[in-house]
C-alpha cells in the first residue's frame, strides 16, 4: 500500500507518526514545498525574538525521517490532485501515484484587499523564508507597520520591539487580538503593549500603501493619516491552501470538509490541520481551528485511520497560549459570553492580571487568562472540562485545585492510556 | 515502566518531596521551583501530591512545537529538553493536571524527569505515600488503601454526632 | 580527570532517628547523603534535613580552631595551648572550690548512649556529680510515666497495631521516618488518633484526632480508663494477675465521664467514646506514643502515667500491636555510678527531684543555673558545655545567659558559635556526626551499629579524644585508657560477642538479640513489686499521691485575666531541630523565621493580620513576633504556639524556670499564660 501525505508540519507529521506505530510496513511518501525538514511555524517569531536559534526551529531531522522509513519528496510542489488516477501532480511533472492520501497542506497568509500590499516592503511572517527575511531587516532604529493584531501580528510587533525597532500596529477592529481575547482582556493588553512603546492603532482602515523609490513605504490610513515604514508586516489571518483538490470543498466555503475520521468526501483521501474544516468539540456546524494542537490532534487521527484504526476525532477546541510584552496570553473555548452564560471575573489571583471563565449550567465553555504563567496552567486544567462538557465543581474548589485530588482517586494513582487529550 | 503512585491517604504534606525537588532543580528549597505539589486543605484535613503520571500518550509531549518533549527510552520518563524549549507554554495549557511549571527565571518549561529513575521525591518521602513502582503494583496499593479505609469504617465513628 | 567517587554508609544523627544512609563522596568530599535502602528502619527514606548535613559539614561559618575569650575579643589558640589552659583554671576552680563547682552539660546535638556516658564518667572523674543535660527537659518524664507504671519505655509495635494512639507527638518532624510504619499500619486497617491542640503534621492523617486543651491529656486518658473499665473492655486476667491498685483505678476513674472530660478538655464527649470503641475493638493490639508535647507541664508524669495505665488495663504491654520491650544491647558501662557514686556530694536537684536523679541519674539544669547565680545549695563555678544551646533552650534564656555569663569558667564545644558559645570564654571545635565513630543501638530493630568516620579535619577532635586530652591534664587519664574512639567501641562492645568488623561490614546493622515479647512472663516488670502499677508505692513513699491524680492545669484552675492566652511552645517544625540548622541558607529560604501561630478568632479580635507583628508577654518576659493565622481547626481558640530555638525572638525568653512538674521538675513551657498585644 503506498500512503501519501502532503505538507510536512503539525498535521502532516502527526499523522506519519500516528500511523507508523500502526502500520510498519505501508510505503510512505512526503511530499513538501519546501526544501527543509520541518520547522516549528509557530515559533518564528521567537526567533525573531532571538529567543530561538536557527537550527533550534526545526523539529525534525532527517535521521527522523529515516526512522520512520518514510521517503521525502522535499521542495517539491504539488500542482493537483487527480482523484481518477490516484496520482499527485508535481509541478517539476512527475506523477506520484498514491492508495491513501492526506492533504496536510496548511494555510497561507491572508492579503486584504489593500492597494499595494502585492508591492516590495510588504512581508508576512508564515515560512521560514519568511522569518529569515524579515531578520535581516530588523535593524535598531528601523520602523515598521505591522498589519492586523492577531498572534503572529503582535507576535512580530514583540519580537520588533524587543529589536529595537519602531513599531506601529494597524488594526481596523476595535480591539486587539479579537480572536484570542474578550475586550477587557485586550484592553490590558493594549495598555502593555503602550507601555513597551508600541503605537498601537486600533479601529483603524488602512486605505493604501505605496512604496517609495527609496525603499519607503508611505501607509495612509483614515483617521491617522499618512506614514512612512521602513516595512509592513502583514497578519490579518490566514486561509486554507485547499485548492488541490476541489473535487472535496464544498461551494463558496473555505477549507476541506472532513468527518470526525478526517475523511474527506473523496475516497481514501484523508485532511487535517489548517486547510481542513472540522468538528469542533461544542458540537455544531464545522470551522476552521488553524491553530497548532488542532492540527497535531487531527493529525493523530488521519494518521490512526490512514491505517484503517478507525477512530474519532472528537472535534477541535480552540486554544491559543503565548508570551508577548512580559504577560502570558492565553485563552480557550468560547470565552465572550452569551445570554445565559454565568461568568466569573478575577483582576488578581496569584498574579494572574485577568481570569475569565465563561460556563453555561454549571459545564464551563472557555476561558482567558493573562499575566502569571501559572494561569496556563490553570486554563489546562479547564480544557478537560470543557472539552468533555463536564460540569465545573465549585469554583473555590477548583482554583485551588482541590478537585484533582478526586480526579486522582477516582483514576486510582494509576497510569491510564490516553488519559491527557 | 515505573512511576511515581500517590496515596493520598498515606501523605501529611510534610513537603520533604518538594523540598527535594526543589532542591534538585534550583539548588534551593523554594518549594515553587519544584516539579511534584502537595496541596493542603485544612478544613478537610486533605493532603494531595500532584506529580506529572508520564501519561502514556502524552499530550504535553505530543503538542510542543518546539519538539523539546521526549520520552526517556530507559525509564519512558517524559521530559523537557530545556535547550530547545522556547518557553511558549503549549504544555501548560495541555497538561490536564497542571503538572507543568513555568520556570521564571530561565523562561523554560519544567517537569518531573523522574530524576533519571531514582526520584528523590520518593527517596525523601518519609510517609510512604510516594512510591516508585511498576504500575500494576499501583494497582495493588491502591486496593490495600481503598480496604484498609472500609475495615476502619466497620469499628470506627469518629465521634462527630 | 573525572572525580574519584565513593559511597560510605553511617547513620545520619541530623535527629535522633538515626536513619542509614549513603554518603556520596567526590575526591574525599562530600557531595550527597541518600537513604540506605537496605536499613531496617528508613528503608531507604530520609528527610531533607539529612541530605543538608552536606550544607553543615563544609558551613563557612564552622568553627575549626580553638577560641579563647580576650579583652580584644575572640583570639585564636592551638589546640594544646587551649587544652593547657582549660584544665589548669578546671584545677584551680577544683582546688577552691571543690570538685562539684565543676559541672558537665551534654547536649542533644552530640546524642545520647556513649556519648552521653562518655561525659558522665568524666564528671564522675573529675569528682563532680554533676552532669546536666538535655534530659531535665526532654525525654525523662516520658520514660518516668512508663517506668513508673509498667517498668520501662516500651517501643510501639506500630506496623502490627489495630489502633495507634500518638499523645502530644508529630512524627513525621520530630522522628520522620516513624511516619512510614504508621502509614504501613493505616494502610492494613489500623485507625490512627491524635491527640494534639494543633493540627499536626500527623493529626492531618488522624481517623480521630482530639484537639485537647494544652496540658489536659491526663484528663482525657482518666476519661477514657472510664470508657474502658464500665465497657468491661479490660483484659481481666491480665489486670488481676500482673497489676497492683486496679480497684483505686476504678474508683478514681468514676469522675470522669464523657462529659467531664469534654468539659475539661474541649473534646466532644462523643469522640471520647469513639476513642474508647477504637480502642477496645482493636485491643491488645493498640500502641501508644507519647511525644515531648506533654512533659513540659506541671501535671506532665502523671498525665503520662494515666496514659501508660491504658497500655496495662488493654493487656497491650509487650504484645504484639500493642508496646514492646526492648532488650538493652548489653555493652560495657562507661558510667562511674558503682565505682564513683559521689551521691553524698548533692548532685544539682537531686533533693528537690529525686526521681530525676534516682531513675535516670540526671541532675536538674534549671536547679544549676540557681546554684551559678545564688550558690544555692552551693557553687557551680564551671560548666564543659558539649552539643547544647541552653541559652536557647533553657527556659527563661535572660537569666541562663546571666548565669552563664557570670561563671569562672565556660568551656563551650560546637560546630558553630551559638548563643551559648557566644558568652563562653574558651570555644572548641567540635567534630559533627561525619567526623567521628561511634556505636548506636536502634532499640526498634534491635540492632546496632557503627558509625564511619567519613571526613574529618585537622584539630578537630572527636568527644572521647577531648576528654581523653583533658583528663590526662588532670590527672585522671587512668579514667580514659583507650587509645582512640575505635579502641573504646571494641572494648564497648565486648560483652556482646559481636566484633567492631562485624559491625563495620553491616553499615545497616547487625541484631544484637532477638525481639522477644512477654518476657516479663517470667521476669515480673521492672517495677518495685514486678507487677504493673497502677498505683506507686515508691512515689507515696517520696510523698507523690499514689495515683496519677490528675491535676488542671494553672491556667484552667485560676486564671488570670492579665494573662488569657495560654502558650504552647515547641512543636517542631520539620527543617529545624531545637536551635539547630538555623544557618543552613536553603532551610531559611522555606522557613525563614519565628512565627506565633494563632486561631483566626483570635486574630481577629486582636485586630491582626497573618505576618502583622505582635508582643507576647509572660510573667518571665516579652518577645515581638509576626502572627501566623491558621485554619479554625489547626489550633484551638486561646491557644498560640511558638517553636523554639530562633536566636532573634527566642521563645525562651518568655517560658518558665521557676515552675516545675513535682516528680520530673520539667519547667512549664507548653501551658504558658500569656498576653497578645498588636504592635
Amino acid at each position: 500500500m503506498q500512503v501519501t501525505i502532503v505538507g510536512n508540519s503539525a498535521a502532516a507529521l502527526s499523522a506519519l507518526e500516528g500511523f507508523r506505530e500502526r502500520d510498519q510496513t505501508a510505503s510512505v511518501t512526503l511530499v513538501s514545498a519546501e526544501p527543509v525538514p520541518a520547522y516549528s511555524r509557530v515559533l518564528l517569531p521567537y526567533y525573531l525574538r532571538r529567543r530561538l536559534s536557527y537550527e533550534g526551529l526545526f523539529i525534525r531531522q532527517m535521521s527522523d525521517y529515516a526512522r520512520l522509513r518514510v521517503a521525502t519528496e522535499f521542495g517539491a510542489r504539488v500542482e493537483r490532485v487527480d482523484p481518477a488516477t490516484c496520482e499527485l501532480e508535481l509541478a517539476d511533472g512527475r506523477r506520484l501515484g498514491f492508495d491513501r492520501l492526506l492533504l496536510a497542506t496548511g494555510s497561507s497568509p491572508a492579503r486584504p484587499p489593500i492597494p499595494g500590499l502585492d508591492g516590495p516592503g510588504i512581508h508576512t511572517l508564515w515560512t521560514l523564508d519568511d522569518a529569515t527575511r524579515l531578520d535581516s531587516l530588523f535593524r535598531e532604529g528601523a520602523r515598521v507597520m505591522v498589519l492586523g493584531s492577531g498572534f503572529v501580528a503582535l507576535q512580530a510587533a514583540w519580537a520588533a520591539r524587543q529589536r529595537g525597532l519602531q513599531v506601529i500596529v494597524v488594526e481596523l477592529l476595535d480591539q486587539i487580538l479579537p480572536r484570542v481575547l474578550d475586550a477587557a482582556a485586550a484592553r490590558i493588553l493594549h495598555e502593555q503593549l503602550l507601555a513597551y512603546g508600541v503605537d498601537v492603532r486600533t479601529g483603524t482602515r488602512t486605505d493604501g500603501v505605496e512604496t517609495d523609490h527609496d525603499g519607503k513605504v508611505r501607509v495612509s490610513t483614515d483617521g491617522t493619516g499618512a506614514f512612512a515604514v521602513d516595512a509592513v508586516i502583514v497578519a490579518t489571518g490566514a486561509r486554507p491552501n485547499d485548492g488541490l483538490l476541489p473535487e472535496c470543498l464544498e461551494p463558496g466555503k473555505p477549507g476541506i470538509p472532513v468527518a470526525d475520521t478526517m475523511e474527506t468526501s473523496v475516497d481514501g483521501v484523508f485532511a487535517a490541520g489548517d486547510v481542513t474544516r472540522g468538528p469542533t468539540s461544542a458540537g455544531g456546524p464545522r470551522e476552521i481551528h488553524a491553530l497548532w494542537p488542532t492540527a497535531v490532534e487531527q493529525g493523530r487521527v488521519a494518521g490512526a485511520n490512514l491505517a484503517e484504526a478507525g477512530v474519532a476525532y472528537a472535534g477541535s477546541l480552540s486554544m491559543n497560549v503565548t508570551e508577548m510584552f512580559g504577560l502570558t496570553v492565553a485563552s480557550l473555548g468560547r470565552f465572550v459570553e452569551d445570554d445565559g452564560d454565568d461568568v466569573f471575573e478575577s483582576r488578581d489571583l496569584a498574579g494572574i492580571r485577568y481570569l475569565k471563565l465563561v460556563s453555561r449550567a454549571g459545564v464551563p465553555v472557555g476561558a482567558i487568562s493573562l499575566g502569571d504563567p501559572e494561569g496556563a496552567a490553570l486554563l489546562g486544567r479547564l480544557r478537560p472540562f470543557v472539552r468533555q462538557r463536564r460540569l465545573l465543581p465549585d469554583l473555590p474548589t477548583f482554583l485551588e485545585g482541590r478537585d484533582l485530588g478526586q480526579r486522582l482517586v477516582g483514576r486510582g494513582a494509576i497510569k491510564e492510556k490516553t488519559p491527557c487529550a | 515502566m515505573r512511576i511515581v503512585a500517590v496515596d493520598p491517604d498515606s501523605c501529611v504534606a510534610c513537603r520533604n518531596c518538594e523540598y527535594a525537588c526543589a532542591f534538585r532543580q534550583s539548588g534551593d528549597f523554594d518549594r515553587r521551583a519544584s516539579h511534584i505539589r502537595v496541596n493542603f486543605y485544612a478544613e478537610e484535613r486533605a493532603c494531595v501530591p500532584l506529580t506529572c503520571m508520564h501519561c502514556d500518550d502524552a499530550w504535553c509531549l505530543e503538542v510542543c512545537p518546539a519538539a523539546a518533549i521526549s520520552r526517556d527510552p530507559e525509564t519512558g520518563a517524559v521530559q523537557i529538553d530545556a535547550a530547545r524549549c522556547a518557553g511558549c507554554k503549549m504544555c501548560l495549557l495541555a497538561c490536564p493536571f497542571g503538572n507543568v511549571h513555568f520556570d521564571r527565571t530561565q523562561g523554560v518549561s519544567g517537569k518531573c524527569d523522574l530524576c533519571g529513575g531514582d526520584p528523590m521525591c520518593v527517596r525523601s518521602c518519609i510517609s510512604g505515600a510516594l512510591r516508585y513502582i511498576e504500575a500494576d503494583e499501583a494497582v495493588d496499593l491502591r486496593r490495600e488503601v481503598l480496604d484498609a479505609s472500609l475495615r476502619r469504617l466497620l469499628h470506627l465513628d469518629k465521634g462527630e454526632k | 580527570m573525572p572525580p574519584e567517587t565513593e559511597i560510605q554508609q553511617t547513620l545520619c544523627r541530623m535527629c535522633d532517628d538515626r536513619c542509614g544512609i549513603d554518603v556520596h563522596l567526590e575526591d574525599g568530599r562530600i557531595v550527597d547523603i541518600l537513604g540506605n535502602k537496605a536499613h531496617l528502619w528508613n528503608r531507604g527514606r530520609l528527610c531533607v534535613k539529612a541530605r543538608a548535613a552536606v550544607d553543615m559539614v563544609y558551613h563557612a561559618d564552622r568553627i575549626l580552631t580553638p577560641l579563647k575569650r580576650t579583652d580584644e575579643g575572640w583570639q585564636q589558640i592551638p589546640l594544646e595551648q587551649a587544652l593547657d589552659e582549660i584544665a589548669a583554671r578546671l584545677a584551680a576552680i577544683r582546688e577552691e572550690r571543690g570538685a562539684r563547682s565543676i559541672g558537665v552539660w551534654k547536649g542533644e546535638a552530640i546524642g545520647f548512649g556513649q556519648q552521653e556516658n562518655i561525659a558522665r564518667r568524666f564528671a564522675h572523674a573529675v569528682g563532680s556529680p554533676n552532669y546536666l543535660s538535655n534530659d531535665s527537659m526532654c525525654y525523662a518524664a516520658r520514660y518516668f510515666g512508663f517506668k513508673l507504671v509498667a517498668g520501662a519505655w516500651p517501643v510501639p509495635d506500630l506496623e502490627n497495631a489495630g489502633c495507634i494512639v500518638l499523645w502530644g507527638a508529630n512524627p513525621p518532624y520530630a522522628h520522620p521516618n516513624m511516619t512510614q510504619y504508621i502509614t504501613a499500619a493505616r494502610r492494613k486497617g489500623a485507625t490512627l488518633v491524635v491527640v494534639d491542640p494543633r493540627l499536626s503534621a500527623i493529626a492531618r492523617r488522624a481517623d480521630i484526632h482530639a484537639a485537647v486543651r494544652p496540658g489536659t491529656d491526663g484528663a482525657l486518658a482518666w476519661g477514657l480508663i472510664h470508657q474502658l473499665v464500665t465497657a468491661g473492655a479490660c483484659d481481666a486476667d491480665f489486670v488481676e494477675h500482673h497489676t497492683v491498685g486496679f480497684a483505686k483505678v476504678v474508683d478514681y476513674a468514676k469522675a470522669f465521664t464523657a462529659e467531664a472530660v469534654q468539659a475539661e478538655t474541649g473534646v466532644p464527649a462523643a469522640a471520647v467514646r469513639a476513642i474508647a470503641r477504637a480502642m477496645q475493638s482493636a485491643a491488645p493490639r493498640v500502641a501508644a506514643y507519647v511525644g515531648n508535647g506533654l512533659e513540659h507541664h506541671e501535671n506532665g508524669v502523671n498525665n503520662i502515667r494515666a496514659i501508660a495505665m491504658l497500655d496495662g488495663l488493654l493487656g497491650a504491654l509487650d504484645r504484639a500491636g500493642g508496646t514492646f520491650f526492648k532488650a538493652e544491647l548489653p555493652l560495657r558501662d562507661l558510667t562511674l555510678y558503682e565505682d564513683v557514686p559521689l551521691k553524698h556530694l548533692g548532685p544539682l536537684g537531686a533533693g528537690r527531684f529525686p526521681v530525676l536523679y534516682d531513675l535516670r541519674r540526671e541532675c536538674h539544669t534549671m536547679t544549676a543555673i540557681e546554684a551559678i547565680l545564688q550558690d544555692d545549695p552551693y557553687p557551680l563555678r564551671a560548666l564543659i558545655v558539649t552539643g547544647a544551646n541552653p541559652a536557647s533552650t533553657n527556659p527563661n534564656s535572660t537569666r541562663v545567659l546571666e548565669a552563664l555569663k557570670s561563671l569562672d569558667l565556660l568551656v563551650v564545644r560546637d560546630l558553630f558559635m551559638s548563643e551559648t558559645a557566644a558568652v563562653a570564654d574558651y570555644v572548641l571545635p567540635a567534630a559533627s556526626f561525619l567526623e567521628r565513630t561511634e556505636l548506636h543501638a536502634h532499640a526498634k530493630h534491635q540492632i546496632v551499629s557503627v558509625t564511619r568516620k567519613v571526613v574529618s579535619w585537622p584539630g578537630v577532635q572527636g568527644e572521647y579524644e577531648f576528654w581523653h586530652d583533658l583528663a590526662a591534664r588532670l590527672g585522671i587519664g587512668d579514667y580514659f585508657p583507650w587509645e582512640d574512639e575505635t579502641a573504646l567501641n571494641r572494648w564497648l562492645l565486648e560483652p556482646t560477642g559481636l566484633t567492631l568488623e562485624e559491625l563495620e561490614a553491616h553499615p545497616e546493622g547487625v541484631e544484637y538479640s532477638p525481639s522477644l515479647p512477654g518476657r516479663w512472663k517470667d521476669t515480673g516488670f521492672d517495677t518495685p513489686s514486678g507487677k504493673v502499677e497502677f498505683a506507686s508505692q515508691y512515689l507515696k513513699d517520696l510523698g507523690y499521691d499514689e495515683l496519677p491524680v490528675y491535676q488542671s492545669p494553672a491556667y484552667r484552675r485560676e486564671p488570670d485575666a492579665a494573662y488569657p492566652f495560654v502558650l504552647i511552645t515547641g512543636a517542631r517544625k520539620l527543617l529545624y531541630l531545637h536551635s539547630r540548622f538555623r544557618n543552613i541558607p536553603r532551610f531559611l529560604t522555606a522557613i525563614p523565621g519565628p512565627e506565633v501561630e494563632m486561631h483566626p478568632d483570635d486574630s481577629e479580635a486582636l485586630g491582626v493580620a497573618d505576618g502583622d507583628t505582635v508582643r507576647v508577654t509572660s510573667r518571665i518576659g516579652s518577645l515581638e513576633l509576626p502572627v501566623k493565622v491558621m485554619a479554625p481547626n489547626e489550633i484551638l481558640p486561646g491557644s498560640l504556639q511558638i517553636t523554639h530555638g530562633w536566636r532573634d525572638a527566642n521563645v525562651n525568653l518568655i517560658t518558665h524556670d521557676d515552675r516545675f512538674d513535682p516528680i520530673s521538675g520539667f519547667p512549664l513551657m507548653k501551658s504558658v499564660e500569656v498576653r497578645v498585644e498588636r504592635m
